[in-house]
């Protein structure tokens, strides 16, 4: 028999800070590096000509912008929406680049697993497509729109009313951030089980066991390739939802 | 005097170290060489109160502090990921994505303005062709009225030709067959005389006499014109 010995959940979760005395961790430091990595994309895609037909980083990034533009906002806002292009851009592409080192060696954490970044980005949203909503609608056009629902029997809105403030002002943001961290902290724990499980049946002193790590080292190498699909597909929910929540409240009756 | 940390989990030990004096950095985890000689030393199982701790570890100033919790957010991540997601987005709003964008637009609109152009030429082309092919069809036209023109004209000077040349040939014809006819009616004269003179000395050698010149004529005329008629 072997003994797992499975590692405290902070020490997979919580990290030190880097430099001494400065708050910095590595959670930080993938947020900073999605930050530098979607610039520096951009950067270098800007700097090609535009006269040519696109290629290598340009075509990346003029990709990345039509799958944004077709994919989220024209499926969910259509045309008016085109102006949140750039903040569902910036929404996409941090969350995928802060999920996916949570499968590149050294890094081996998404930066999501840590629920400060889903907070802050749901807490963002909620702000955001509220702020929009009242801009648009007016406080009273947009409470009424978010809370009386039309095509309701008035006697139902006893109950609907206070369902519909529930789920639009305080699930919301709470499934937004909990969707992503959940996720992203699932995949991570199970990577480690599967890691950790692979490692010690390969070292285990009982060699009738070794043959047998083959097993859970598959199930981490398919859940590696799982979680390259998770981390796109967790970013494009999340800017997809974002997109659907602030066309709900700019154009309520769509 | 080294201070012992110890962290707590829900009324759980997990992990005791101890430190000296002037060391700042508690956070966890990190192996600690002392942890196993202060567990040993009374606690058991990994429960342990500070109490026992303070006894495990003698003299030791014994500081016990809450594991944070795994899902809790911590603020120093959730101000950079803020942090870091603001830079991000007024580096792309304000000078990134307009200089793409626009960069797009432009190559979509050249594209646009060339199929458009395109499409021009491509107008322009089957127009052209059509006239050509209108003006193919005019020509066509003339062309086979002239020749209809030309076919008949030869037909006719044909035609007329043919019968000058049937007219001369008949012409020839009537002069060949008035000359046949003239050299026949001339020998004809000439067989009927000497038949005539045959029949005239016959008859004198058999009857003596010479029988009248006229109805000898008419006799060997008769018979002439009834062997001509057979």
């Amino acid at each position: 028999m072997i003994a797992l010995e499975f590692p405290e959940i902070n020490s997979i979760l919580v990290w030190k800070d880097i430099f001494p005395n400065f708050p910095f961790n590595k959670v930080a430091l993938i947020a900073v590096l999605a930050t530098l990595i979607s610039a520096t994309i951009f950067l270098l895609a800007v700097r090609q000509s535009h006269k040519e037909a696109p290629k290598g980083i340009r075509n990346f990034a003029e990709m990345i912008v039509e799958f944004v533009e077709d994919g989220i906002v024209m499926q969910t806002m259509g045309k008016d929406g085109l102006a949140w292009t750039p903040f569902l851009l910036t929404m996409f592409m941090f969350i995928y680049l802060c999920n996916v080192p949570g499968i590149i060696p050294f890094f081996q954490m998404p930066a999501t697993a840590r629920m400060a970044v889903p907070m802050f980005l749901a807490l963002m949203v909620w702000v955001i497509y509220n702020v929009t909503g009242i801009k648009h609608q007016g406080v009273g056009g947009y409470l009424k729109s978010t809370l009386f629902p039309p095509g309701v029997p008035k006697a139902l809105y006893i109950l609907v009313t206070p369902i519909e403030f529930i789920s639009a002002i305080i699930v919301r943001p709470f499934s937004l951030a909990v969707r992503l961290f959940a996720n992203m902290m699932a995949g991570h724990i199970l990577l480690v089980t599967f890691a950790l499980l692979s490692e010690a049946l390969f070292q285990a002193k009982d060699k009738v066991l070794i043959p047998v790590g083959i097993l859970p080292f598959l199930m981490l190498v398919f859940l590696t390739s799982f979680e390259v699909l998770v981390a796109f597909l967790q970013a494009y929910i999340f800017a997809m939802l974002t997109a659907v929540y602030i066309g709900g409240a700019t154009h309520p009756e769509h | 005097m080294p201070t012992a940390i110890v962290t707590q989990s829900n009324g759980r030990l997990v992990h005791v170290r101890l430190v000296s004096e002037d060391t700042t950095d508690t956070t966890m985890p990190e192996e600690a060489m002392l942890e196993t000689t202060v567990l040993e030393d009374g606690v058991t199982g990994g429960e342990a109160t500070p109490a026992q701790l303070k006894s495990a570890a003698g003299e030791a100033q014994v500081t016990v502090k809450a594991a944070p919790n795994p899902i809790a957010p911590t603020p120093k991540e959730a101000l950079w990921s803020a942090g870091s997601f603001l830079v991000l987005f007024v580096i792309l709003r304000y000078f990134l994505f307009p200089k793409l964008k626009k960069g797009m637009d432009a190559r979509y609109a050249d594209i646009r303005s060339d199929i458009e152009g395109a499409d021009t030429v491509k107008a322009d082309a089957q127009s052209a062709v059509a006239d050509y092919e209108k003006a193919l069809a005019a020509i066509r036209v003339e062309a086979s009225g002239r020749i209809d023109a030309a076919r008949q004209t030869v037909d006719t000077e044909r035609n007329a030709q043919l019968a000058q040349v049937n007219a001369r040939i008949a012409a020839a014809r009537a002069e060949a067959d008035q000359q046949t006819a003239a050299a026949r009616a001339a020998a004809q004269g000439q067989v009927a005389a000497a038949v005539a003179q045959v029949a005239t000395k016959a008859a004198q050698l058999a009857s003596g006499r010479a029988p009248d010149a006229a109805v000898v004529q008419a006799a060997v005329t008769a018979a002439m014109e009834s062997a001509g008629s057979r």
